[in-house]
């Protein structure tokens, strides 16, 4: 490891963003599973690591009616696969954050992290998306709001600024009747990277969301395809429709974990398989 | 066991230079306090200062399993946490199952089903299920699954493993009436 870290631990959240603004090279840790390996093959070079852990504002995790749900930068994904209450409201976040890596490594890793990391393929933002999700970020200015759709500039790079960083993320509570879900393709069943990720939504009004993963240079909520079919009106017949439709409207890139055009064919799939499972038709 | 010399790893832990931290925390039982490099990583902690040798590295990345321990109850890998993360934690490693010297019913039932050929992934499955059965003594196998998932074994198979954590499970209910 070529970084040479001084480790701080800060106990609110001003001492850490002024750390984070006056030292460079400085570096936010949660979880670690992303950041860890970042140091460990030298692709970042840290001179000031700090630990989130103990700030207050990032340990909370909650869901308040008629609120949402509020999830702080420290909380582990296997805290969201376990909550109750994801699993009633938000099915598609309980889905994607079950999905993630390996039991070990979803046990230290944040859902805050997933998203910060900004991975094309991340499999929380397409969950998070859907539900109209808001990161709440701290900086030298005081706190503003940032909509999860907005926050991704490219690959790994995202709107936070040198000082910034992400406190929680949080969602509106879903009517009742809310349906989401979901699905994701892999090269095989366990730990792996998704080659596509979808998650379908339909709301208490019969309006769809569409959030998508690994298709784009970031996770992408595909809100023209979201229009059209709602124009259309959902049925079976609409959603064979916006499975060829969807098509137009992502740009794979061929990797090693799959070739553009099976990405293109899966995206496909997985929209229509999820759609047609939230109005109870199979696919 | 300070006397013990090293017994090295696939990396080697470079000292930063940086000041070192002071870490307090509890190992198998044991309250520890020793000045850290903040660079360090965990398992290179509990391996080159505390010589516990029983957590492996095998990838160092987290993907393995072989560094697993439990911290707060929880299942981790090691490799991919900072020493100075663990500032107050209660931690159980492989050394830790064993009480008086009398292995566990956990490492008997590892050895009554075959469940190792070489071993080095071994400590890290005891603990992953350690962790499991502390929070589920009853779990299906489905869970069996998901949680042995993050380990890796390259030449049991996974068939006598399965067998050893379900017999386990069967035994410490039964014997320690969990």
């Amino acid at each position: 490891m070529i970084s040479r870290f001084t480790y701080f631990k800060p106990h609110n959240l001003n001492e850490a963003v002024q750390y984070l603004e006056k030292k460079e090279k400085s570096f936010v840790l949660a979880g670690g599973t992303d950041l860890m390996i970042l140091l460990r093959r030298n692709l970042i070079n840290a001179e000031h690591i700090v630990d989130i852990k103990a700030l207050p504002e990032t340990t909370a995790f909650e869901f308040i009616e008629g609120a949402g749900l509020t999830i702080g930068a420290s909380v582990v994904v296997n805290t969201v696969v376990d909550s109750e209450v994801v699993k009633a409201k938000y099915p598609a976040l309980n889905e994607a954050a079950a999905s993630l890596a390996s039991y070990q490594l979803r046990n230290r890793a944040t859902v805050v992290g997933n998203i910060c990391n900004a991975s094309p393929g991340a499999d929380l933002p397409p969950a998070l998306l859907v539900y109209d999700a808001v990161v709440n970020i701290a900086g030298p200015q005081g706190m503003r709001q940032v909509p999860l759709h907005e926050f991704f500039t490219g690959v790994k790079r995202t709107v936070l600024q040198r000082g910034e960083l992400v406190v929680s993320v949080q969602m509106p509570e879903p009517g009742e009747g809310d349906k989401s879900i979901y699905l994701r393709q892999a090269r095989l069943r366990g730990h792996d990277l998704a080659t596509v990720g979808v998650a379908s939504r339909i709301k208490p009004d019969g309006k769809v969301a569409i959030g998508i993963c690994a298709v784009a240079p970031t996770p992408k909520r595909l809100f023209a395809l979201e229009d059209m079919i709602n124009e259309r009106g959902l049925s079976q017949e609409t959603i064979e429709w916006a499975a060829e439709e969807i098509r137009e409207h992502i740009r794979p890139i061929t990797d090693v974990r799959s070739s553009a055009q099976y990405r293109l064919q899966m995206a496909s799939v997985l929209l229509k398989r999820g759609l047609l499972a939230l109005i109870g038709k199979e696919a | 066991m300070d006397n013990v010399k090293d017994c090295s790893m696939v990396t080697e832990h470079i000292e930063s230079g940086k000041r070192k931290v002071t870490l307090s925390l509890t190992v198998n039982g044991r309250q520890i306090v020793r000045d850290v490099d903040p660079n360090m990583t965990l398992l290179h902690f509990l391996r080159d200062n505390l010589k516990l040798f029983g957590t492996k590295e095998a990838c160092g990345e987290g993907e393995c399993g072989a560094c697993t321990i439990i911290m707060n109850g929880q299942a981790v890998t090691s490799c991919i946490i900072l020493a100075v993360e663990a500032e107050g934690a209660e931690i159980t490693t492989v050394e830790g199952l064993a009480e008086d010297g009398k292995l566990s019913i956990l490492q008997e039932e590892f050895i009554s089903q075959d469940a190792l050929q070489c071993g080095f992934c071994t400590p890290g499955f005891l603990m992953s299920t350690r962790a499991l059965l502390d929070n589920n003594p009853n779990p299906t196998d489905a869970e069996i699954v998901e949680v042995l998932g993050g380990n890796l074994c390259r030449c049991t198979g996974y068939i006598p493993i399965m067998l050893a954590v379900r017999r386990a499970a069967e035994r410490e209910r039964k014997e320690l009436g969990r």
